[in-house]
Order: structure tokens, then C-alpha cells, then sequence
């Protein structure tokens, strides 16, 4: 049996006096797609961040490769940081920097990866995400759909060993959705860890191993996307895959 | 004599004898080693005031301007007698005995007349020169005005705070006296007849007099007590064997008279050949020395404001833990602090004030307290700069491995300095300008040379408008130059 990469055990999180995850407890293995599915406002985002402790949990552990994140310093948090990359909503792309810059910047300051091997590896991964034909544009003149596909490239510029993705295609135009859910599905091909916030119905059934259902602060249901879609269990996915689905 | 009592320099003067008083001397009678120091150096520093020929002024000597005038030659007088050279340093009169105090001098000759007032701070020696009051006026007037009587219902001018300005209002009536700080703007008014007359010094007036076809003196006849026209040279309070020496020069230039023999005829001579060529242009040397400081100050203020603006900043954001809210209050309260209170004040403070710990010159302390004061305004800026960049940035930077400090550095700093570029550049712009605040310690900037031209030309107004022109010309440079620079940071 494999040793689970990612381990979050009885998660808990507040803001003031609301509480958004109550308790969690999962986990996830090396290879593992993971699609996070759940109604707006739900925790899914505040669950994701946790994971990498861009949000810091109340109480509870989150153990990546055997280390609770939750104790360490801030120095081996941030080494840990870069062995998860994540790719978000609205892109974050760095606006003052060209594409390539966009990449090359965490492998040259973090890693300490001298210029031309940075480039180098920049543009191989401009490759893999179809547009090394624009690392010398800026992220402003790039439409949504390649601004997030530059936007994976970086997080895959640190080598990391799981992706988190936060509803990479919700800010996309339609016709768009398509090319980043080709690229993020390359990646799970490639054997790439990957836990994804996705109203992606499509992606979550063809690509996940399993589909976590958040809802009010707990993971209501962790079951294969086949299980979950055709006989969900509880009565609150229910009412969200009819409400989806319609 | 020269006696202003401008209330701050009084304060400040007070305040830094209470500082003195509470540090030990090693100036007692019993142990004073005053003259023996300044023999060991072997210079003696005099300070001075400039703008007060004949007594002293600025003259161009072989194509150099000098300080020169009969305080000079008194001054160098008293240091040959002891053995050592004579160092003379120009600043502002109000300075000048906060200047003693603080050992930024050894000695102040500048027409001070000993006052009771003055001898609590410091020692004078003998009187060395015993002066009177004459009224200048118009040479079209000559029949009209006798003396201090013949101003009913006319306007006379007295440099403000001044003997020459106190006496003028209490010994006439029915006159208005009318104070400006400079006697060359005094002497401007009185030609373009917004004013009848000018109280002020027999010497400077027959200086005025001589150099000026187009004014007359006549005397004041003011009723005053010798030691209100007498002048002395003042020492640090306690340094009796320095005052002792210096006595002895004075003793014998009252003996030998001579400072009517050789050094008054002396110093007109120097006003003659300064007053020959009175066009601004035979003043470039000056008014170049005057950028080339205006410069100096106003780019090492912007680069080390920046970087405490950056430190400042920093600091206001920082969160949590005890350190980090203490640093966060501190640097709170550094900036409201220096923005509530002149930067005039800051400038003195770090000149007199730091002084008294370790002695910086003129230019260096200009540079810190301005520097000090623009830290303070581009932090808020910076603050702002930093606050408007997203927080998905932060985020973006952090889950690639960045460390906070690298994140700062590489991402949100880039960022925020090029949305606060054109505060920063007016910044700049406003310190080209306000750098002339540093003239009052004698750091020979724009505003500080164009006075030394006035009184030199005896010219009111040219000086002023050669400057005028040449800060334009270096502010506007500059906003053109920071606007190619924002232009090409506009790439996205
Ligand atoms: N930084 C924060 N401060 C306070 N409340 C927050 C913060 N982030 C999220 N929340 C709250 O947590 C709840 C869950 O938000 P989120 O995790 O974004 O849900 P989802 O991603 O499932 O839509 C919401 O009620 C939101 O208002
Ligand atoms: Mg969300």
C-alpha cells in the first residue's frame, strides 16, 4: 500500500465566529486526481488553501509527505510550498513581467536555478501548455484561457508534486474552458497529483479518481465519480447535482 | 549691532544649554584648557554671518569668492596673536551662538554686540569696535529728512528684530517702522519709495552710501547706551583662557585704532572692487556652487528617504507578535511625528541637536534631516503603493515557495513603486525645492548663494529672479525626465 501523500485530519477552520470547515479528515494518494465539488460558499476554497497553509487551520493537521505543515516553521513551510503548486481563479498572473518572466521568477530566486536553465525549462513548459509562441508578451495582452494556461505552467516550473487547482475555468469564457481542462487533464495523464475545485462535471466523470462533496463545512461524500454521480448518497448532493445537472 | 531675538532661536539656544549644562565640562576656571586645545589643533574656527559689509561679506578675490571685512581681519588678528590659523565658516546670524555652543566654532565675530541677554550663554571679550546709527535715504530726498524726527507720517525700515528696529519704534512718533530680514531687500524698497528711510549701522550705511550714487546718509541721532553700538567677539561660556588671549589682540587694536586705520579702509576696498562688475552673469561661479549643493542635497535625500520610506512602510505593515507591533507603533509614531512639525525645526534640531554628540558638518546634517523628513512622506506613499497591489499576487508568490521577504521584494514592491512613481517623482520635485531650507545652517545651496550675491551686488531683485529661473529650469528637467521613465515602466 502506498504511503498517502497529503493527510488532513480533523481540519477545522474559523473566521471570527464563522466557522467554514468543521471537521475533515482525508486523504490522498500519489497519483490521485481529486475533484472537489460543492456549493458556493461551501469552504471548497478555504479547504484548498489550507492545504498549502495559505490559510492557517484553527485546529486539526495537515500532513504532506509525513510533515505536519501545522508545526513547522516558516522556513520548511515555504520549501513545502513549493512542492505544491496552485493555480487559481482569477490567474495572478505577475503583470509587470513578461510570460517567461512570469515562469522563470520562483526557479531563479527560490531554487537559486541560474537564467538559461530557467529559460530553458520555462520554455519547455511554454511548449507543454501550446504557447511558446508568446513568453515575450505581457499577461495583459493575453486572453483568459492562456493566461491561465501560462499560470499552470509557473506552478509547474517548481517541479511540484501535487497541483491544487481553485476553479481554474470559472473566469473563462465558455470557448475557452476547453484548452485549460486539455492541459489539466495531460497532467493527470502524466501521473500528476492533483486536487481540483471544479464545477467541471465532464472533467470531474473522465478524469478523477475520486470526488470529494463539500458542504457545510464537512466532505459529505468521498466516493468514484461513477458512484457519485449516478447514486449520490446524501440528500444534500442530491439537491446540488439536480440543481447542476439541470 | 545685530541683535535679533527671534523667539525659536532663543528656544533652541535654551535648549541646548540645558543639554550642555547637563553633560560635564571640562571648561572650568580651574582647569581650562580652552586656548590650549584650540593651540594643539592650531586652528581657530570663527563664525560668521556674511551679509553685513563692511563687518563681513563675501568678496571675489582672484576669481574666488572669500569671506572677507573687518570682523575678518579682527578675527585674523587675534588668531595670529595666539599662534594658530584662522578657519572662518559662514552660516546664518541667529545660528551663530548655538554654533559656539555646540563646538561647531570656536569663536563668533559677526557685529555682535555683547547684550546682557548674550552674556548668560557665552563670553565676550572687550569691545573691539564702538559703532552709531545712521538713517539712509534717498539722495533725492536730502533736504527733507534730518534725522530720526524728520519721519512723521512717512515709513522707516530697520532689519527685523534688530537694535536699529526696537529703537526705531520706541524713539520716534507718528513714524511706521517697517521690518524686513534682509538689508539689501530694505534698501530696494527704499528706492522704489515704499519706504523713506533705513536705520541701520554708520558702516554699513556709508558702505551703502559710497557704492550707491543714488542714496545719502544722515544721522539718527538716536539716544542709545554704548554697549547697544559696541561689538565683541564671543567665546563658549567658561573658556577664560581663550577670552583672556583674545583680550589681549583686542586691547591693542582699540590702542592702535585700528580698526578705523587699516581694517574698515581694507574692507572697502573689497567693496569697491565687488560692487565694479555687479552683473549676474560675473556671478555664474556662485549660482553654479549653488546648484551644484541644491543637487547634492536634494538626490541623497531622495535615495536614502526612499530607502527609510521603505523601512518606515514596512514596518507600519507589519503584524503580529510583540516585536513586530512595537516596530509598527515606533515607526506609527515617527511618521506622524515628523509630519506635524516644520521641516525648519528638523533641520536645526539634526544640525544642533546631533551636534552635540557627534559633529556634523553643514551638509551632512542637512542631508539626514531631510532625508529624515521625506522618509517619512514615502513611507505613506509607499504604504498606499503596497495596500493597492492584489493580494492574489501575494498569494500567487507565496504557493510558489517565496519567502515573505521575497515576495516583497520581487513581486508586490515592483508593482506598488511603479503605481506611486509619480508621487515619488513630485517628491523629488518638491525636495529640489524645499532642500533651500538648509541655507539657515550655511550650506551653500541656491537660496544661501543668492543672498551672498544680493548683499555682494547690493541688487534686491536680479538675484532672485536668476534663481527662480534656475529652479525651473531643474525642476522641470526633472518632471521630464521622471516622465520618460514612467512612460516606459507603462509596458502593460
Ligand atoms: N479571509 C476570510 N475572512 C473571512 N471570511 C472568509 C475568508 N475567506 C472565506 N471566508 C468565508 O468562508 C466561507 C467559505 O468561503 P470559500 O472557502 O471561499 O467557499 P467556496 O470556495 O466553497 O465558495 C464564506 O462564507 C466566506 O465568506
Ligand atoms: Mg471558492
Amino acid at each position: 500500500m502506498t504511503k498517502p501523500i497529503i493527510e488532513v485530519k480533523n481540519l477545522a477552520k474559523s473566521f471570527g465566529k464563522n466557522a467554514v470547515l468543521k471537521d475533515i479528515t482525508e486523504q490522498v494518494d500519489p497519483g490521485q486526481v481529486i475533484v472537489v465539488i460543492g456549493p458556493s460558499g461551501g469552504g471548497k476554497s478555504t479547504f484548498l488553501r489550507c492545504l498549502n497553509l495559505l490559510e492557517t487551520p484553527t485546529s486539526g493537521e495537515v500532513d504532506f509527505d509525513g510533515e505536519d505543515l501545522t508545526t513547522l516553521d516558516t522556513k520548511r513551510v515555504n520549501e513545502l510550498r513549493e512542492e505544491m503548486g496552485m493555480v487559481f481563479q482569477g490567474f495572478n498572473l505577475f503583470p509587470n513581467m513578461t510570460v517567461l518572466e512570469n515562469i522563470k521568477l520562483a526557479p531563479m530566486k527560490v531554487k537559486g536555478i541560474d537564467d538559461a536553465a530557467a529559460t530553458k525549462r520555462a520554455h519547455e513548459l511554454l511548449k507543454q501548455v501550446n504557447l511558446d509562441d508568446h513568453a515575450d508578451a505581457f499577461p495583459s495582452s493575453l486572453s483568459g484561457g492562456q493566461a491561465q494556461r501560462v499560470a499552470i505552467a509557473r506552478a509547474l516550473a517548481m517541479d511540484p508534486k501535487v497541483m491544487l487547482f481553485d476553479e481554474p475555468t470559472s473566469a473563462l469564457d465558455p470557448e475557452m474552458v476547453g484548452e485549460v481542462l486539455n492541459v489539466m487533464q495531460e497532467l493527470a495523464n502524466q501521473g500528476m497529483t492533483m486536487v481540483v475545485v471544479t464545477h467541471e462535471m465532464g472533467f470531474a466523470k473522465s478524469v478523477a479518481n475520486r470526488v470529494w462533496f463539500m458542504a457545510d463545512g464537512y466532505i459529505q461524500e468521498n466516493n468514484t465519480p461513477e458512484a457519485f454521480f449516478s447514486n449520490p448518497q446524501t440528500a444534500r448532493a442530491q439537491d446540488f447535482l439536480s440543481k447542476i445537472l439541470m | 549691532m545685530k541683535k535679533r531675538v527671534v523667539l525659536f532661536f532663543a528656544l533652541v539656544l535654551a535648549l541646548v544649554t540645558g543639554f550642555t549644562a547637563m553633560t560635564p565640562t571640562t571648561a572650568n576656571a580651574a582647569t581650562d584648557t580652552s586656548l590650549s586645545k584650540v593651540q594643539k589643533k592650531g586652528t581657530l574656527v570663527m563664525g560668521t554671518s556674511p551679509d553685513y559689509p563692511p563687518y563681513e561679506f563675501q568678496a571675489t578675490v582672484h576669481g574666488k569668492t572669500k569671506i572677507v571685512g573687518m570682523d575678518v581681519a579682527v578675527g585674523e588678528k587675534i588668531a595670529k596673536d595666539m599662534g594658530v590659523k584662522l578657519v572662518v565658516k559662514s552660516m546664518s546670524f541667529d545660528s551663530l551662538l548655538v554654533a559656539l555652543q555646540t563646538g561647531k566654532v570656536d569663536m563668533v565675530i559677526s557685529g555682535m554686540n555683547p547684550t546682557p541677554a548674550r552674556r548668560k550663554n557665552v563670553d565676550f571679550t572687550h569691545t573691539y569696535y564702538q559703532g552709531g546709527y545712521s538713517i539712509v535715504i534717498n539722495k533725492s530726498d536730502k533736504g527733507i529728512y534730518k534725522n530720526k524726527d524728520s519721519f512723521v507720517n512717512k515709513t522707516i525700515g530697520a532689519q527685523t528684530g534688530s537694535t536699529m528696529y526696537n529703537e526705531s519704534k520706541k524713539q520716534t512718533s507718528g513714524t511706521t517702522v517697517k521690518g524686513m530680514t534682509s538689508v539689501s531687500d530694505l534698501i530696494l524698497a527704499l528706492q522704489s519709495h515704499k519706504i523713506q528711510g533705513v536705520a541701520m549701522e554708520k558702516p554699513s550705511a556709508q558702505a551703502y552710501v559710497a557704492n550707491n550714487k543714488e542714496l545719502a546718509a544722515i544721522p539718527s541721532d538716536f539716544d542709545l547706551s554704548a554697549s547697544d553700538t559696541s561689538a565683541s567677539a564671543a567665546f563658549k561660556k567658561g573658556s577664560t583662557a581663550l577670552v583672556a588671549a583674545a583680550n589681549k589682540s583686542v586691547d591693542q587694536i582699540k590702542k592702535q585704532n585700528l580698526v578705523n586705520k587699516t581694517y574698515l579702509p581694507a574692507a572697502g576696498k573689497y567693496l569697491k572692487t565687488n560692487t565694479v562688475n555687479t552683473s549676474m552673469f560675473h556671478y555664474w561661479k556662485a549660482f553654479l556652487t549653488g546648484i551644484e549643493y541644491t543637487l547634492i542635497i536634494t538626490v541623497c535625500s531622495v535615495f536614502f528617504g526612499f530607502i527609510i520610506g521603505v523601512i518606515l512602510a514596512l514596518a507600519r505593515m507589519g503584524q503580529g507578535g510583540v516585536v513586530k507591533t512595537g516596530l509598527r507603533w515606533l515607526a506609527t509614531a515617527y511618521v506622524e511625528f515628523i509630519r506635524g512639525t516644520p521641516m525648519m525645526v528638523q533641520v536645526m534640531f539634526v544640525y544642533f541637536g546631533l551636534g552635540l554628540i557627534v559633529n556634523l558638518p553643514a551638509l551632512t546634517s542637512g542631508i539626514i534631516a531631510i532625508s529624515l523628513n521625506s522618509g517619512a512622506y514615502v513611507a505613506e506613499y509607499i504604504r498606499g503603493g503596497i495596500n493597492s497591489v492584489d493580494d492574489g499576487q501575494t498569494e500567487a508568490a507565496r504557493s510558489l515557495g517565496m519567502s515573505s521577504g521575497k515576495t516583497m521584494r520581487f513581486v508586490v514592491l515592483p508593482q506598488a513603486l511603479k503605481n506611486i512613481w509619480p508621487s515619488l517623482g513630485n517628491e523629488f520635485i518638491t525636495l529640489i525645492k524645499d532642500s533651500s531650507i538648509v541655507s539657515i545652517i550655511g550650506v551653500s545651496e541656491l537660496i544661501f548663494q543668492s543672498n551672498i550675491v544680493r548683499s555682494d551686488t547690493y541688487r534686491g531683485v536680479a538675484p532672485i529672479a536668476v534663481i527662480m529661473v534656475l529652479y525651473f529650469i531643474l525642476t522641470f528637467t526633472a518632471s521630464r525626465i521622471l516622465n520618460y521613465f514612467e512612460r516606459r515602466m507603462q509596458h502593460d
